[in-house]
């Protein structure tokens, strides 16, 4: 159903690849911004109000499940999409997403060298951050100093720091260090306490 | 709790508001989903068109339908999609009060599209681009 990406489209209703019409709605945009029409803070604005419908809350119910299930977990480190797809989450943008893990020795955090590709179906929109140049050029270089100085997060000196570029052909996502004093708590207890930048990589999960 | 969050349940309200009078999922705001992240910008964008003032909301409507009928009305359809309408009803109002001419919008579209071909983007990367060793 995909259309050549040049051939003009002046209906509508011709069949378009889903990236096409991804381009197009960018397009759309830019041309509306550029003529003073809109501000992208408009637009985000509004976008923001039914974020949660499609928000980080869905990461967080999967990385609660692998912090509780040591089966899952391992499932969903050798294929996250397959293991996301269990509990129901997926469709576009989440093919071949990668779930790297955080342990006492490693801290990972992912951008996107290009663009913003993100893992959608369980992280929902990226912030207006993860989209910036400045973010993903500097996380690349000096990912430590990132942390501390532009998320206030500090990374122990004794962890190695992975950062990982997501690519229209895989996407990856943190599983972070289930946080001390959780024995005992359930699932969606443990979810609540699951961050979106915990996810990302640049932030801590909440405390209990 | 967000500072502006009383501001933010106004807004949705606000918006709502203009949902109920749409065909489709639009209709009933708690089945509103979006399975991709073009379709909330899409539907971000009319909204906020809209707000601006660029059209009335029951030019929108009126598209939306529109859109919608003639997609029934298609001897060889393509597979339904709601956004994809609520796409054309947008462009069917911005080009009706003159804002978005002729081709323009397939231009840029080929440029957004061209723009990540050049690269090696959808090259699955498969290793760290960057490591900061621990230090201790």
């Amino acid at each position: 159903m995909s259309q050549p990406m040049n051939s003009p489209s002046p209906q509508a209703t011709l069949p378009r690849s889903q990236a096409e019409i991804a381009a197009r709605v960018k397009a759309l945009e830019s041309i509306m911004i550029e003529k003073g029409l809109m501000t992208t803070e408009a637009v985000d604005r509004f976008a923001e109000i039914y974020e949660n419908e499609v928000g980080p809350q869905l990461g967080a119910q999967v990385v609660a499940k692998a912090w509780t299930d040591p089966e899952f977990k391992k499932r969903l480190l050798e294929d996250g999409t397959k293991a996301c797809a269990e509990l129901g989450f997926g469709g576009l943008q989440g093919e071949d997403m990668v779930v790297v893990e955080n342990t006492d020795t490693v801290h990972n955090a992912i951008v996107c060298t290009l663009c913003s590709c993100y893992p959608w179906p369980v992280l929902g929109l990226p912030p207006n951050w993860y989209k910036q140049p400045a973010y993903r050029s500097r996380m690349v270089r000096e990912p430590r100093k990132v942390l501390r100085e532009d998320f206030g997060y500090d990374v122990s000196d004794s962890v190695e720091i992975r950062i990982w570029d997501s690519s229209s052909e895989m996407r990856y996502w943190v599983l972070p260090k289930r946080p001390e004093g959780t024995d005992g708590m359930s699932e969606k207890e443990l979810a609540a306490l699951v961050t979106r930048d915990s996810m990302i990589g640049v932030g801590p999960t909440s405390r209990p | 709790m967000r500072p502006d969050a009383t501001e933010l349940g106004d807004a949705r309200r606000r918006v709502e508001q203009l949902l109920t009078e749409l065909p489709g999922p639009g209709s009933d705001a708690e089945q509103l989903s979006f399975n991709d992240p073009w379709e909330l910008r899409a539907f971000a964008l009319a909204v906020a068109a809209y707000h601006r003032g660029l059209y009335d909301w029951s030019e929108f409507q009126l598209a939306l339908i529109g859109a919608i009928r003639r997609w029934e009305g298609e001897p060889e359809r393509e597979p339904w999609g709601y956004y994809e309408r609520w796409l054309e009803a947008l462009e069917t109002v911005l080009s009706g009060s003159g804002v978005l001419p002729g081709t323009e919008l397939d231009g840029r579209t080929a440029e957004v599209m061209a723009t990540p071909r050049t690269t090696n983007h959808h090259e699955a990367h498969r290793e760290p681009v960057a490591i900061d060793p621990a230090r201790t």
